[in-house]
């Protein structure tokens, strides 16, 4: 019987507790923050300095996603030919079945271009079987909202940033030592 | 039923000798506590259980054959949807099949991460196991308590790998980023909350006395038998035979940490609880050792994102998953992609004593010791 | 004249008494999920009115615009006439229930007598309702039902026995009039006990939800109801819940009776804080097993309701002073609780005991692998 008594109290205790210190999220009211690295659907970059996307359209994404989920051609970038743009490839097409995507994140590891982010997009349902197949436009709108959301920094680029930083703190006594 | 067609196997033929008074009693798969789609075929006897009859295969995707189909980076993605509980643990399992086959050596910081994610990942699936069992003994306030500490793990999880269950975040030979930079604080944000909801979902139900009386002498099962069997896990050390996979054969880093491994008496339902309650008290221990041992240096894979070709070969490599021993047997000719590769689910195992598990005890029982194998069918349809 | 004029008093009264049920009704919907979400660390209805006020009225709604399926293999006459056996002695009680002095809609000399007589045929539908839904667990839990609910009439029958021996009246009305000095909560707490626990069992509620267990038999009798159908047993539910918390408040907590405020809200007071126990007892236990529901009520209950009985009865006998019978009363409710104790705890314990040891052994001679 004590063991129930305590058990009784517990639960008269949580109603305090539950009050005070309230666990629940009341979700469409007040939207759930994600974490910085929350890996929501994929979404293709927007380089703003060239206005192109990012992607080539090299299909390396394509080819390591375990679901087959994407598809994508490329063309001849016009910007190059005009001497803006140093990528000599753009994006044709390029379409990801949301639905099959399981999110794994395996074609952002493995593009080259910085090109393809997951993105913090997670409320896309539809009440179509194939509704959220999202072409290269919307994939960029997704993208750009994300961008501007977290201060989007290309990866590549902040892995210099980051190595600069390292030799910059490290490097003159190691300079000294070498001189 | 008249509509039924003659190709299917006619069930009433199997007891010929089935006493008029049996009735047969089809639970599941859209029974609430049959976790899952799992179907148990029951004959009944008023309350009294006499013969029972699982069906499994509800969730069959052939996760095996898959594997044989995709590049060995990617399969890592088919093990978190594998036992979609424990997914951390499913994944160092297999990662560490292709390292052995490999030889690759592992970055310690990678180690000693995979350790805390993957027993945080264990008192996560236990607290859910503690959750439904309530559930299934018909108690409805445990889930919500066990659930709010799963939901602080799953946060974790989320901050560090991106997802709060499918992470696809251990790599072969290494991770696939180290964890963010406020990792400790974050941590030692999380422990003490945890540990409290650890106790409090022990609380309400471990000495509960209706909660006793439902699952203490139920179904026991001696250790003899539960070997014969091949279960696992749990399951086993409720049996009060002490074996861990963690102990036994230590893999990735746990020979460094000091810890219990809690065993039962009887084995009947009640054990397997108790084992599982304490097994979380242990797993935050091994999570504070391993904060504290937590070293610096690199802990991305050597082979970077080159393609995986092991040598030909086979490996098996088994590792202590929530739910008992995973063990993964993998055959490589070569190529980048696995010429085969098996996996011996836990839970599988486990349900394979279902029947001397249920026959003769009464209807209620059924269920809560269904909840008390902690089936996830995810893992047992592959 | 008088006789027409009394009918149609009464029929003013079942009127006024369907009403005020109904909204008793909505209020406990509301009231129990609001209490099962703050034990549960949840918030409950939030998003219908304020605080959720106007949920249940939403549910019921739901419950009677939604389709009303009835099996084709059902009987279907048993199948329709389940449900309103159940709401009609759910209803019929509380014609002489008391809400106050004089709130009454037909007082009756044997009012205690009455409302015991008329509980009991709700059972009737429940089975009825599992047996007719053709439907496995139906069955199953029609037989629990008749079971359960038959075991533990006992314990309410002679519970309420040994109050009206102390009162020496069958009359409601009476009874709270001779808790006027003291409530029987003082005297019999043993009797309390046990009829807070066999009306739980008689209404079902967590821990004796047995015939209707979620996890085992989804429900029960009521697995194939749907739609209004299934509202009216929800509704019967309710009420007998209701009737339960009023009865415990009018036998043990004094009725009525208390300073300062008009005695229906003192009633409404004590009815509703013992529906709230009734509540955090359903947030915090698991459920029994038939066999052992059944245990506790032959081994346990009867024989303390016995107990009780003939200690109210030697009181009134010998007219012992007062405290005796509490000091009687206690004494069995000690010894009952120890009893469950020890029966139930002691296996665990051992289980605790040998893992200690295990654990010194191997603290004085640690283990090579450590």
């Amino acid at each position: 019987m004590l063991e129930s008594l305590k058990g009784m109290m517990l639960t008269l205790a949580s109603t305090v507790t539950g009050l005070r210190r309230p666990v629940t999220q009341q979700y469409p009211k007040q939207a759930t923050p994600v974490k910085p690295r929350f890996m929501g659907f994929p979404a293709l970059t927007w380089d703003g300095e060239i206005s192109e996307p990012y992607c080539t359209g090299c299909m390396v994404c394509i080819r390591n996603c375990p679901t087959q989920c994407m598809s994508a051609s490329m063309m001849d970038n016009p910007k190059h030919a005009d001497g803006d743009s140093s990528r000599r490839k753009i994006v044709d097409y390029f379409e990801i079945n949301l639905n099959r995507c399981i999110l794994c994140g395996i074609c952002v590891e493995y593009c080259n271009f910085d090109a393809i982010v997951m993105s913090h997009e997670h409320e896309m349902s539809t009440y179509a079987r194939n509704g959220d197949r999202v072409d290269l436009p919307a994939l960029l709108e997704i993208g750009k909202k994300y961008q501007e959301a977290t201060d989007w920094i290309p990866p590549t680029v902040l892995a210099k940033q980051k190595a600069d930083a390292a030799k910059s703190a490290a490097g003159e006594p190691a300079e000294a030592s070498g001189g | 039923m008249s509509t039924q067609p003659d190709t299917l196997p006619d069930i009433q033929a199997d007891r010929a000798d089935a006493q008029p008074v049996e009735m047969l009693l089809n639970m599941g798969p859209q029974h609430p506590s049959t976790h899952g789609v799992f179907r148990m075929v029951l004959w009944v006897d008023g309350e009294k259980v006499v013969d029972v009859e699982p069906h499994i295969g509800y969730l069959h995707r052939g996760s095996e054959k898959l594997c044989e189909g995709e590049q060995y980076h990617q399969i890592v993605t088919l093990f978190d949807r594998m036992d979609y509980i424990g997914n951390f643990n499913n994944e160092l399992a297999y990662c560490m099949a292709v390292e052995k086959l490999m030889g690759l050596e592992v970055p310690e910081r990678a180690e000693y991460i995979r350790v805390i994610l993957c027993e945080l990942n264990r008192v996560a699936s236990h607290l859910l196991y503690v959750g439904t069992m309530g559930l299934d003994a018909g108690a409805m306030t445990p889930v919500m308590f066990s659930f709010r500490g799963r939901e602080r793990v799953q946060a974790l999880f989320e901050a560090v790998s991106g997802a709060r269950m499918m992470h696809n975040y251990f790599r072969i030979g290494g991770l696939k980023e180290d964890v963010p930079d406020n990792f400790r604080e974050l941590m030692d944000e999380l422990m003490p909350i945890l540990r409290e909801d650890v106790e409090q979902s022990d609380r309400i139900l471990t000495f509960n006395e209706i909660f006793l009386s439902r699952l203490k002498d139920v179904s026991p099962i001696t250790a003899n038998e539960a070997i014969a069997f091949g279960l696992t896990g749990p399951m086993l050390r409720a049996c009060g035979y002490e074996y861990d996979v963690r102990k036994a054969q230590p893999y990735s880093v746990y020979d460094r940490f000091d810890f219990e491994v809690p065993v039962g008496l009887d084995g009947d339902c009640w054990d397997r609880h108790w084992v599982r309650v304490q097994e979380m008290y242990q797993s935050l221990r091994i999570v504070e050792q391993a904060m504290e041992q937590l070293p610096d240096g690199p802990v991305a894979s050597p082979l970077g994102r080159r393609l995986i070709r092991p040598p030909a070969g086979e490996a098996y490599v088994r590792a202590e998953n929530p739910r008992g021993e995973i063990g993964v047997y993998l055959v490589s000719d070569g190529t980048d992609k696995p010429y085969r590769l098996k996996v011996r689910p836990p839970s599988f195992c486990n349900l394979s004593a279902l029947r001397r598990l249920l026959v003769d005890t009464w209807l209620a029982d059924s269920v809560v010791v269904l909840g008390s194998l902690d089936i996830v069918l995810g893992e047992v349809d592959r | 004249m008088s006789f027409l004029i009394s009918v149609a008093w009464s029929a003013l009264g079942l009127a006024v008494m369907f009403a005020v049920l109904s909204v008793v009704v909505l209020s406990m919907v509301w009231l129990e999920r609001k209490a099962l979400g703050r034990l549960q660390l949840r918030y409950g209805p939030t998003r219908t009115g304020k605080f959720g006020l106007l949920q249940p009225v939403a549910d019921a709604i739901k419950l009677i615009v939604k389709e009303d399926i009835i099996p084709n293999d059902s009987e279907k006459a048993i199948f329709w006439v389940a449900p309103v056996i159940v709401v009609v002695s759910a209803f019929v009680i509380w014609v002489t229930i008391p809400g106050g002095d004089s709130v009454v809609i037909k007082h009756l000399p044997l009012g205690l007598f009455y409302i015991i007589a008329f509980a009991v045929i709700g059972i009737l539908g429940l089975v009825l309702a599992g047996w007719g839904s053709a439907n496995k667990y139906g069955i199953m839990g029609g037989l629990r039902s008749a079971a359960q609910l038959i075991s533990y009439e006992i314990p309410v029958v002679l519970v309420a026995a040994a109050v009206a021996i102390l009162a020496q009246s069958l009359d409601m009305r009476e009874i709270v009039a001779a808790q006027s000095a003291y409530p029987y909560l003082v005297v019999l707490p043993l009797g309390l006990v046990i009829f807070f626990i066999a009306g739980l069992a008689e209404v079902g509620r967590t821990p004796f939800d047995i015939y209707h267990a979620e996890s085992e038999v989804v429900g029960g009798p009521f697995v194939e109801y749907s739609g209004a159908h299934w509202s009216v047993f929800f509704l019967a539910e309710y009420i007998n819940t209701f009737a339960i918390a009023a009865l415990t408040a009018l036998l043990f907590l004094g009725g009525w009776g208390g300073p300062a405020l008009p005695d229906v809200v003192w009633f409404l007071f004590k009815t509703y804080a013992v529906v709230l126990v009734v509540f955090w007892v359903r947030g915090t236990f698991p459920r029994l097993r038939i066999d052992q529901l059944m245990a506790f009520a032959w081994k346990v209950m009867v024989p303390l309701s016995f107990y009780t009985v003939i200690i109210a009865a030697v009181y009134r006998f010998y007219d012992l002073p007062w405290w005796s019978l509490t000091i009687l009363s206690l004494a069995g409710l000690a010894a009952a609780g120890w009893i469950i104790y020890r029966r139930m705890t002691a296996p665990a314990r051992r289980v605790i005991q040998i893992q200690e040891r295990l654990a010194a052994q191997r603290g004085a001679a640690p283990s090579p692998r450590t």
